[in-house]
């Protein structure tokens, strides 16, 4: 199982530049954490029943009711750039 | 006894009698902050001079008798997951060091309604993910009892300044046992209600389906009355319960159940020993004690850790420096995104991102996550036939006392295990409280954990009650040479 | 051997309620930026979505209306990619349980009926906007600005199967998607304003090929044109492609609306596997049956059955779904006044042409409450009756937008009734030839045009009041004999 980690290509799925270093001990320990589901994997479980949520319960939609909550200034507090009441980044690709 | 380590009810008496003052009781809390924080580091921050102004106010209330409820004039320390706006929420990550919260979580506006005053924000266990606090980017916290040892985690600092005195009762978060462990850890009471019943809005999320905002505190009552304060419908967390009625557990002649895989390998004798004590004064007291068998719950570990890494790969990726936080400077977007979150998330954080993002990802999901959230319906089921027939059940918090710095640092597997016993109550949703027994052979903090079906939160603080005073645990840490 | 296109589109509609999906941000059309968020649609930490009860009321009404099975016990998922427009770097979406699945859109085609099948109909998010800054384009941009006023906007993703033929029928397709939201009330349908946007995905095929050929997606087309034109540029590019046997790759392309042309757009790298899984922030989403139904009790007409309705009436497919695109009450003054003058043609030509045309001119939105079916029929059969010309229909018309007249009187007062007296006018006819005989000999040496001459002699004298085309007749009877 642990060879099978592709550590460069989950790391990108994450967007988290990793060092080498990193990268060799990321996936050994990763390794041995899944090894160690091995009997949860293994396990044979019936397909009709999942739980995402750990209660049974109902949705409550929100009425289409508008509010205002952050002003302008507020929204922009925490930008770490921005200009003409944008936030700024480095170029996007698209 | 100080004060700061009465109930809150006889505070509040104090108070209306007018025989002490919310804002000397807020003084005696920072003098005892100062004392035990340079030692203890349970805040990141202390909110004194801020608050010092509201402390009056409530004074002003007190001596006209209006004052707002119970916790009028008492002193809360806030983990700093939890947001409070005009304030840092850091989520003890370099990530957020300089992020300033816009607005407040739904408890922090209850809680303001009430009147409570806030001493400051907690450390933890970075984004709440870690059982000891060594995981915090702003150094651990020390555990009062032996500051060679860990206060637990993650909500190890709210669990210490409790303990420290520092701060009346504080708030925690509880994911796989981040309240009830370093309650346990540090000899206080910590509460994870059912889920849904405490509002999520404003908690930094860890894993969306497991976390639960909780009281950690000297006294049960004390933990009844913050929960009943916090708690109800929010409209604002689509996850929020609305109030429903369910079958309660009896509070006379109960039967308790004390489940077996919890009383095996990898638990201390010590840990045993204190749950075969509070069973017999239980038994004494007309309560039936069976043991019960719960499989699954060996392999609550592996379904937690696939099902809160996979949430929190989702829930941690806004954390990306375009609207906040510390950014890295990159020449595309794309490259600035890679290495602020190189830069600002620590090593277990990035080690969990990655376990999720690899157990969600093509290829892998059946196996893994999707295997994950059909063992926690199966445990549910388990749970649910258990209390058919029992109605509350009974576990050490912890497998063992607590531990020293380092000790299980290098081994991940084995500190994971440290929340065998909390995990299955955040898996299935169900209350669970962790009430301080007894001492170690070491003389630390010991603690049983007492659950019951979801929903019935307010009978398991009852019957929690009357177990705190059959076991009558009055021990305190000794800090800086000062005992509390 | 004939190669086959095969085409499937993916449209996102944007509903027009309040406030946003998963947040009560106000839905906003400014040009400020970022004015209005909140801790949700801005992705701050801690923040939680809970859903728009009317959003989820819209979609249900379009699957229904695209005659979709609805999804009783449906989920919210997260579809996880990391752009800097995503405030959560996720989205939230529906992946294998959408609202509506299977369902079907009648198109109209060249004056023929046509079928698009749908294959899902979901819910999802908005992202912010991204403005480019630099020098044009996106590969030599310094900056990005982002504005997130967007953000959280609901969407409802309508994905057609892969089985249009044509560049087209995709065409009508969209149009009839843009009527149907426009109809049932949930979108403002401006294509200009981005309320809905499509992409297409093309492939090309041999005749009888069991499997399609490399799919290609086309984006950035911004109106009917540029779809057309892009669908049909991207079938020809594939068609000489597979005939020269060159490997068709599959990617997305950009339409480049100045060159007309599609190009490759750089690929993200690692993009594709976006690692959907349910939203534990959001419980199950379930539809129940009397929700449903009381939705289907709120369904207006459809555009197929005002187009099914407007056909009964005697029109043309063709015109019968030109009406249909006009706002709602021209197509009742239509029915109305059909049933008055029984003459469905005229009817629809008044309606749509002239009195659209006479309003927009003026810039008149609402019909004056003057301007009824009988006023207005009562215009049509005057001149269906030959009782008054066409312009004088025209006239009449103008003066009742502005004023409140019975047209009948109106044509008297204002001697616009036409003499269709075949004796009165053949005295006029006798009398111009007899003041014209060297005119008539003009004719009669091949000078035709000059009948029209004649004829305007004869209206002269007669003040208008003689139909042109009988003085004609008359004048030609008389030459000739």
């Amino acid at each position: 199982m642990a060879d099978k980690i592709d550590i460069k290509n989950v790391a990108k799925l994450a967007s988290i530049k990793l060092n080498q270093e990193e990268e060799d001990r990321l996936k050994n320990d990763l390794s041995m954490i899944i090894e160690h589901f091995d009997a949860l994997s293994k396990m044979d479980l019936p397909d009709d029943k999942i739980s995402i949520h750990p209660l049974g319960m109902s949705l409550n939609l929100a009425e289409d009711i508008a509010s205002k909550s952050l002003t302008h200034k507020e929204a922009l507090s925490n930008a770490p750039e921005s200009k003409d009441g944008q936030f700024v980044v480095p170029p996007s690709l698209d | 006894m100080s004060n700061y380590k009465l109930p809150i009810s006889k505070i509040n008496q104090l108070f209306k009698n007018k025989e002490l003052k919310p804002s000397e009781l807020y003084a005696e809390t920072f003098e005892r902050a100062a004392i035990t924080e340079s030692i203890i580091h349970g805040h990141l921050e202390l909110f004194q001079e801020e608050n010092l102004k509201k402390a009056l106010n409530s004074d002003k209330r007190y001596e006209k008798g209006k004052n707002l409820g119970t916790l009028d004039g008492i002193p809360i320390a806030i983990k700093d997951n939890i947001n409070i706006s005009g304030y840092a929420t850091t989520c003890s990550s370099k990530m957020l060091s300089n992020y300033i919260s816009p607005y407040d979580a739904t408890v922090i506006t209850r809680l303001k309604n009430e009147g409570a005053l806030f001493t400051g924000k907690t450390n933890l266990d970075e984004f709440a993910m870690g059982s000891s606090t060594e995981n915090s980017a702003f150094g651990p916290t020390k555990n009062p009892w032996d500051s060679s040892r860990v206060p637990g985690g993650s909500s190890g600092g709210s669990a210490a300044v409790v303990s420290a005195g520092s701060a009346i009762a504080s708030l925690g978060s509880d994911t796989g046992g981040s309240i009830r462990q370093p309650a346990s850890f540090c000899g206080v009471v910590g509460f994870k209600p059912t889920y849904g019943t405490v509002s999520r809005f404003g908690l930094v999320a860890f894993a969306s389906s497991l976390d639960q905002i909780g009281p950690i505190t000297n006294h049960v009552e004390d933990a009844r009355l913050i929960f009943n304060s916090m708690k109800g419908h929010d409209p604002r967390d689509a996850t929020s319960l609305i109030e429903s009625k369910a079958k309660q557990p009896k509070l006379k002649n109960a039967k308790i159940g004390i489940i077996k895989e919890l009383m095996e390998d990898g638990i201390s004798e010590d840990a045993k020993k204190e749950v075969h004590k509070v069973a017999k004064l239980l038994e004494a007291e007309g309560h039936e004690i069976i043991e019960v068998s719960l499989p699954l719950t060996k392999m609550s570990i592996s379904i937690y850790y696939l099902i809160a890494p996979a949430e929190c790969s989702a829930n941690l990726s806004r954390f990306d420096g375009v609207r906040y936080g510390n950014r890295v400077s990159g020449s595309t977007s794309s490259e600035m995104m890679e290495l602020t979150r190189a830069n600002g998330f620590g090593p277990e954080v990035k080690k969990r991102i990655l376990l999720g993002t690899y157990a969600l990802s093509a290829g892998y999901y059946d196996a893994y996550y999707g295997q994950a959230l059909k063992a926690r319906a199966m445990m549910k089921k388990e749970f649910t036939d258990i209390y058919e027939d029992v109605d509350y059940l009974i576990s050490p918090t912890t497998p063992s006392d607590p531990f020293k710095f380092g000790e299980k640092s290098d081994n991940q597997l084995e500190m994971y295990m440290s929340d065998l016993c909390t995990i299955p109550a955040n898996l299935v949703g169900m209350p669970a409280i962790s009430i301080p027994t007894g001492l170690s052979s070491q003389g630390l903090p010991l603690s049983v954990q007492i659950m019951s079906p979801s929903n019935t939160d307010n009978t398991l603080l009852d019957f929690s009650e009357s177990l705190e005073s059959l076991v009558a645990f009055t021990e305190e840490p000794v800090i800086n040479g000062v005992v509390s | 051997m004939n190669i086959i296109p095969t085409i499937g589109m993916e449209t996102h509609v944007e509903l027009k309620t309040n406030s946003k999906m998963f947040c009560r941000c106000h839905v906003l059309d400014t040009e400020s930026p970022n004015e209005s968020l909140c801790p949700t649609c801005l992705g701050l930490p801690g923040s939680l979505p809970v859903p728009n009860k009317k959003a989820i009321e819209f979609i249900t009404l379009l699957a229904l209306s695209t005659n979709c099975s609805i999804t009783n016990d449906g989920m919210f998922h997260r579809k996880n990619y990391f752009y800097p427009d995503l405030p959560k770097n996720y989205q939230i979406s529906q992946f294998d349980l959408p609202v509506g699945t299977e369902g079907s859109l009648e198109i109209v085609v060249d004056g023929e009926f046509g079928t698009v099948e749908i294959e899902r109909v979901h819910m999802e998010e908005d992202t912010g906007k991204s403005t480019h800054i630099g020098s044009g384009r996106i590969d030599s941009a310094t900056s990005t600005h982002l504005d997130f006023n967007r953000a959280g906007i609901p969407l409802v993703e309508v994905v057609t199967k892969p089985l249009i033929k044509s560049s087209k029928e995709a065409v009508a397709y969209i149009e009839e998607l843009r009527q149907l939201v426009i109809d049932l009330d949930i979108s403002e349908g401006k294509l200009e304003k981005g309320n809905l946007r499509f992409d297409a995905n093309i492939s090309v095929a041999h005749e009888g090929d069991k499997e399609l050929g490399t799919k290609v997606e086309i984006k950035n087309m911004n109106s009917l044109k540029s779809l057309e034109k892009a669908i049909e540029y991207e079938i020809s590019r594939q068609t000489k492609m597979l005939i020269a046997e060159e490997n068709i790759i599959q990617e997305t392309r950009h339409w480049d609306e100045k060159k007309e042309v599609t190009s490759s757009m750089r690929s993200k790298e690692g993009s594709a596997d976006y690692r959907y899984f349910s939203d534990p922030d959001i419980p199950n989403m379930i539809l129940s049956n009397d929700f449903v139904n009381e939705i289907k009790k709120i369904i207006p007409e459809l555009p197929s059955q005002k187009r099914k309705m407007f056909i009964e009436t005697g029109l043309s497919i063709e015109d019968a779904n030109n009406l249909g695109k006009n706002k709602n009450w021209i197509g009742d003054l239509y029915r109305s006044i059909t049933k008055i003058t029984g003459d469905s043609k005229s009817s629809f030509n008044w309606v749509t042409g002239e009195l659209q045309g006479q309003l927009r001119k003026l810039e008149i939105k609402d019909l004056p409450n003057w301007v009824t079916p009988k006023n207005l029929s009562e215009i049509i059969l005057l001149v269906k009756e030959d009782k008054i010309s066409f312009t004088s229909g025209k006239e009449i018309l103008a003066n009742l937008i502005e004023q409140e007249i019975v047209p009948e009187e109106f044509a008297s007062e204002n001697n616009l009734i036409q003499e269709n007296n075949i004796e009165e006018i053949s005295k006029i006819v006798e009398e111009v030839i007899e003041n014209n005989s060297e005119v008539l000999e003009r004719i009669a040496n091949g000078e035709e045009k000059l009948i029209g001459f004649l004829v305007g002699q004869i209206i002269k004298i007669s003040k208008g009041q003689v139909n042109p085309s009988v003085a004609k007749e008359l004048l030609l009877k008389e030459i000739s004999s």
